[in-house]
């Protein structure tokens, strides 16, 4: 703009919280609205429903670490997703990174990690699951740099190749399916031997919160380090702004793509080892069950900060089990809680223009 | 195999790509605008629900029909209003729309049908075309199927025929590839987009009641499995050319529908490999080393006058 | 039905538009007649543009009115303006390259079915009339510029209007075609429609302005018949101040006077380069250099060219022949498929970028917007981008300290803005350019400079500072490539000019005003 251009300044009430803020919270608040709506119109007392769903959540100590659990999975992809996304790099490939990272961890935990020193063979599967994922976060970061193929597309068609290659595991009994004993034998694979399954944290033996929640602590530190404070947090930063610019400064922007990626590939990855080591137990066909999608959505409404990225992920882990909890004691279905969540990422992407600032053009 | 096996093999391979083929050529329109509705398998899957709902409560499946278009298209109308108005990035609001969907159509069916419910909708009717059906393999493969099937077609050749040959088809190419000049040859480029995506949604619309009501007579929570996906990925494949789209999605089809045929058989292979398949190539496809071709060049950049 | 000349056409009454906070048009009152060419003069950043754009119908004014032969007109989008008889060309091209010719024609419509054949033979008889011809049935992609610019125009005039305004056509065109083009201007005005011609050449207003109307930050500073125009008036009014005190840069930019007709060139005698710093080797070697791009083009074929330490030299060429490609091919961003690239003797060929830079050349490129700088981030992030290195310690960014660095780097470089943490989009042009220069010159040593349009979109007393750092860096022993679709601008500053023509190199003369006419006829392609 010409230097003579006048300038006028906008005057914004001092006290106003960012918009940033505000419009995320109302919609998280509409959303919730339109769920309870829902469930006003089941003809369930909402009441009712409400008391099952707070059982769920916060009712008893396995539910508070049952919830927290859930939470971890979520954070990490998350986490995954904000790194990503700090380069303009729109990771949907949780579900698929979660789903190898399950199946890296079963093999390994099945086959040669039990007898290993305890503190490996709890570790060395995970490391396992967070190298799958990593590797299919590499795909798709190598894919955008050699041929230009948009990560959101690949993240997605790999998730379905993830999927599908858990489904296959668990069918052949050359690969991870349990030995065929009758007909009935179901398809899944053996229960995880105890050496690898993740340590509890409380003594109390009814919660089954386990370390996977220090793991995405640390995960949280070393991503908001990065992010805030270091050189390579400005150049993710720089590459997601302008790629041609970064690269004229200098900065090799094809590394960082698939470094991002695959970063966050291996959070995805690490998350499914964590969900078979610390719960499942036991690799079964659909065990992903929406996480990857759901951790997604939890780094999209965090807006690249690690602080919300926990938030969230605590609110919708406790709103999963509340969710299940209240399909149980109320009949409420808890699809319900998958429609809240789809509402969520529509109004949050929707409303994103009021919460960009007006450019001139 | 004997001609039967063939021609039951050929006929599934057709009915198991037609959803794809009717959801990727609406789609393909709506792309070449500059739109890409990741919410395809939203759409179809509301569409699958909305149209086994109506055929259930009617009795007539061609209720079942208006109600899952319409469905569909309220679906694409929002996705419309959020990506070229609202100028809301198109992936991530598509991918919301499909968790709504999913969340929706299975909380409604939990509460309308019941938790375990299987039940049977009244469907469509096979069309016997006279004089062809009865041709040996031929007949049954590809003359003796709903309705739909043709109608379907037709508005795939229609929809050729209007971009190559339409003022209008041309505005939709042009809105896709540059859309500020389209709007400098005063093309209103929201208009065009809003039209290319309500047309996604018609066809995206049919091809969820062809599913429900055309082909299965039933609904099942999640019933289209990724379907959506699979058409989005045809587009690619068919390098938005149509006639390679519909290849890409019968390519696609025939895949599923020798998942079923191999066994029955007795030949021994991974279904899941083949399962995979559509996923794989469509990599391959969008990772250029299949064919490459390129994109519109607006696709999924919204436009803003003067911006 | 064309209304009869002298009536007027369109009149414009307060006319306001602003952008955020930047006010583009203030209070702008002007009248076009019917059969006359009316000149918009102004700087960069005057606000003719927003003009166009306004009686366009791509932006609705602020505040004010407008009326068309006497009728009130609010023109909701382009749509509107092109059905009431106003048409435009823009400064950048709105063509559809992926389609054909006619099909560009074509578009503007959504019913009824295409009539190709009929559309093309439109074509050829308007080519015809108007000395314009194009072949209707080429991609748009594969034509070249002045041979778009004809496309748009024949666009423009297809829908026979009653109003024709043009953004800055003569920008993109070789000397011989800008004649063309202004002789096509007399032409339509004459058959009774107005022109808008917006234009920074006082040469092209002195040959076909009727009336001349001058923008100076969004408001009108002076509108004269060209009876009684004074051309140094004029420049008073565009630039608001006196010509004395205009740099010799910043009027050969303008178009004033030609380059070297002011006197001795103000150029200060130069020691021989060997004096300044001894160096072997030539600072830039450019051997054999070809490219094609994805579709398949050759965009430069086998180009050789030499930049000794201590002297410019200048690109000329018009746009589109191959410029813009040497310079992503020299300053990394682009792989070359052929031939090898020399910084000071060190081999650079398919180098990245941070190698480049290592090297010792610094790169100013010619999208200040797109490459140049990161407009999101900070002064300091900017200045410093692709040396955080410097300011890491155990990992972690020590930002105290770049900030620090960058306060000293912009006081050096007279970079004015809030401070080093400000946005760099809070910064004006000039001073954006300033900050690229600050990074790319503070090179040590700095071997090479290549400077591509550097004073595109610059105000006045930018020019100024930007040729007054590249003499410096000259002075100091280092060889300049400078890249630029202003003739004049090259003769002034260079000492021997390379013309480009289709991606080869078509000739190499001194940069004296004699050679004027003998580049300007290689650009076009003419064997000199």
């Amino acid at each position: 703009m010409s230097a003579g251009a006048t300038v006028t300044k906008g005057a914004a009430p001092a006290w106003a919280p960012p918009r940033t803020v505000v419009i995320p919270v109302l919609a998280t608040l509409a959303a919730l609205g339109v769920g309870v709506l829902l469930i006003t119109a089941t003809g369930t007392s909402v009441p009712d429903a409400i008391a099952g769903f707070w059982d769920g959540m916060v009712g008893s100590s396995f539910a508070i670490g049952a919830s927290i659990n859930r939470a971890v999975a979520l954070a990490l992809v998350g986490l995954g997703f904000i790194l990503a996304n700090r380069a303009n790099l729109t990771n949907v490939g949780g579900e698929g990174q979660i789903a190898v990272g399950g199946i890296a961890a079963t093999a390994l935990a099945l086959h040669g990690a039990a007898g290993l020193p305890r503190p490996l063979a709890v570790g060395v599967p995970l490391a396992a699951g967070a190298a799958a994922g990593a590797l299919w976060g590499a795909v798709a970061g190598g894919l955008k740099v050699r041929r230009r193929t948009n990560e959101v597309i690949s993240t997605l068609l790999l998730t379905f190749v993830g999927l599908l290659m858990v489904y296959w595991s668990v069918q052949s009994e050359n690969l991870l399916r349990q030995p065929m004993t009758s007909a009935a034998t179901l398809p899944e694979s053996l229960e995880l031997p105890a050496a690898t399954k993740l340590p509890t944290v409380l003594r109390d033996p009814g919660s089954p919160l386990h370390i996977g929640a220090f793991i995405a602590l640390a995960a949280a530190l070393a991503v908001g380090l990065v992010l805030a404070r270091s050189a390579l947090g400005v150049r993710l930063r720089a590459v997601g702004l302008n790629e041609l610019a970064s690269r004229r400064a200098g900065i090799r922007d094809g590394r960082l793509v698939v470094l991002a990626l695959t970063v966050a590939g291996a959070l995805g990855g690490l998350a499914g080892a964590i969900m078979l080591q610390g719960e499942l137990w036991i690799l079964t066909s659909g065990f992903t069950s929406g996480y990857g999608f759901d951790g997604l959505v939890v780094g999209l409404l965090s807006r690249g900060s690690v602080v919300a990225v926990i938030a969230g992920a605590l609110f919708f882990g406790f709103l999963r089990s509340g969710g299940l909890a209240m399909e149980i004691t109320a009949g409420v279905p808890a699809a319900v809680v998958v429609l809240i969540q789809g509402l969520l990422v529509v109004t949050i992407a929707g409303t994103a223009i009021l919460t960009d600032q007006g450019r001139p053009p | 195999m004997t001609g039967e096996q063939v021609a039951v093999f050929l006929a599934s391979s057709l009915r198991l790509s037609m959803p794809m083929i009717l959801a990727a050529s609406g789609e393909m329109v709506s792309e070449r605008a500059g739109v890409l509705n990741m919410s395809l398998e939203g759409m179809m899957l509301t569409a699958t629900f909305a149209g086994a709902l109506g055929s259930w409560a009617t009795g007539r499946p061609g209720i079942g029909l208006l109600c899952g278009v319409a469905a569909a298209l309220v679906v694409a109308l929002v996705q419309a209003v959020l990506s070229v108005t609202l100028r809301a990035n198109q992936l991530v609001v598509g991918i919301g729309f499909n968790i709504l969907a999913l969340g929706a159509t299975t909380f409604l069916y939990r509460e309308i049908f019941g938790p375990l419910s299987r039940e049977v909708i009244p469907g469509f009717a096979k069309w016997e075309v006279p004089l062809v059906a009865d041709v040996p393999i031929l007949g049954p493969a590809l003359f003796r199927h709903v309705g739909l099937v043709y109608v379907g077609f037709a508005l795939v050749l229609a929809l050729w025929a209007g971009l190559r040959y339409t003022a209008f088809g041309l505005a939709v190419d042009a809105v896709g590839e540059d859309p500020r000049a389209a709007d400098r040859a005063g093309i209103p480029v929201a208009l065009v987009r809003y039209v290319a995506v309500l047309i996604a949604g018609l066809m995206a619309g049919l091809a969820g009641v062809f599913i429900s009501v055309g082909d299965i007579n039933t609904f099942t929570e999640g019933m289209t499995n990724g379907q959506g996906y699979l058409a989005l990925a045809a587009v690619i494949f068919g390098g938005w050319v149509g006639g390679r789209t519909v290849a890409a999605c019968l390519l696609f089809g025939t895949a599923t529908a020798l998942q079923f045929q191999l066994p029955a058989m007795g030949i021994a292979i991974p279904t899941a490999g083949l399962m995979m398949l559509p996923y794989v190539l469509a990599l391959l496809a969008v990772a250029g080393l299949v064919g490459h071709h390129d994109p519109p060049a607006a696709l999924t950049l919204p436009y803003r006058r003067g911006a | 039905m064309s209304p009869s000349a002298g009536s007027v056409l369109l009149k414009l009454d307060g006319l306001t538009k602003r952008f955020g906070a930047v006010t583009a048009l203030d209070d702008v009152s002007l009248s076009i007649d019917a059969g006359e060419v009316h000149c918009l003069l102004g700087e960069n950043g005057a606000g003719k543009s927003t003009l166009c754009n306004v009686v366009f119908g791509v932006h609705a004014p602020d505040a004010g009115q407008m009326h068309l032969e006497g009728r009130p007109f609010r023109p909701t989008g382009p749509a509107d303006s092109l059905s009431a008889g106003v048409a435009m060309v823009h400064q950048h091209f709105s063509l559809v390259p992926t389609m054909t010719v006619v099909e560009n024609l074509m578009l503007g419509r959504l019913d009824g079915v295409l009539k190709r054949r009929d559309f093309a033979a439109r074509v050829r008889e308007l080519g015809a009339t108007y000395g314009l011809e194009v072949d209707p049935d080429r991609r748009v992609a594969e034509l070249s510029v002045g041979e778009r610019q004809r496309v748009e125009i024949i666009k423009c005039l297809i829908r026979d209007p009653r109003l024709l305004v043009l953004d800055e056509p003569t920008a993109v065109l070789p000397p011989e075609e800008v004649a063309a083009l202004l002789a096509m201007c007399r032409r339509v005005a004459a058959a009774g429609r107005g022109v808008i011609l917006v234009t920074h050449k006082l040469a092209e207003i002195a040959r076909v302005a009727d009336r001349t109307t001058v923008l100076r930050a969004g408001k009108v500073v002076e509108s004269v018949t060209m009876k009684v125009a004074d051309m140094r008036a004029l420049v008073r009014a565009m630039v608001g101040r006196e010509l004395v005190s205009i740099d010799r840069m910043v009027a050969v930019s303008l178009g004033m006077e030609a380059a070297g007709h002011a006197g001795p060139p103000p150029r200060p005698a130069r020691p021989a380069p060997a004096n300044v710093r001894t160096r072997r080797d030539d600072a830039l070697m450019v051997d054999g250099v070809s490219y094609r791009d994805h579709g398949g083009a050759l965009r430069l074929d086998r180009v050789t060219l030499i930049v000794k330490p201590g002297e410019i030299v200048g690109i000329a060429g018009v746009e589109g022949n191959g410029q813009s490609e040497l310079a992503a091919i020299i300053a990394g961003l682009v792989c070359p498929t052929g031939g090898r690239i020399f910084v000071g003797g060190r081999e650079l060929t398919r180098r990245s970028p941070g190698e480049v830079t290592a090297a010792g050349a610094g790169i100013i490129p010619e999208d200040r917007h797109a490459i140049g700088c990161i407009e999101e981030m900070t002064v300091a992030e900017n200045l410093f981008l692709g040396a955080l290195g410097r300011f890491t310690r155990f990992g972690l960014l020590r930002r105290r300290a770049m900030g620090e660095a960058a306060a000293a780097l912009m006081h050096e470089f007279d970079v004015r803005g809030s401070g080093p943490g400000a946005p760099m989009k809070s910064l004006s042009g000039g001073n954006q350019q300033r900050a690229v220069l600050a990074r790319e010159l503070s090179l040590d040593p700095l071997v090479f400079l290549l400077a591509a349009q550097p004073t595109r979109g610059l105000d006045v007393g930018a020019v100024d500072a930007v040729y007054g750092r590249i003499f410096a860096a000259r002075e100091n022993g280092a060889g300049v490539l400078l890249i630029s679709s202003e003739l004049d601008e090259l003769l002034a500053a260079s000492d021997r000019i390379i013309v480009l023509y289709r991606g080869r190199i078509v000739g190499e003369l001194p940069a004296e005003a004699g050679n004027r006419e003998a580049i300007g006829s290689l650009m076009s392609g003419h064997a000199a």
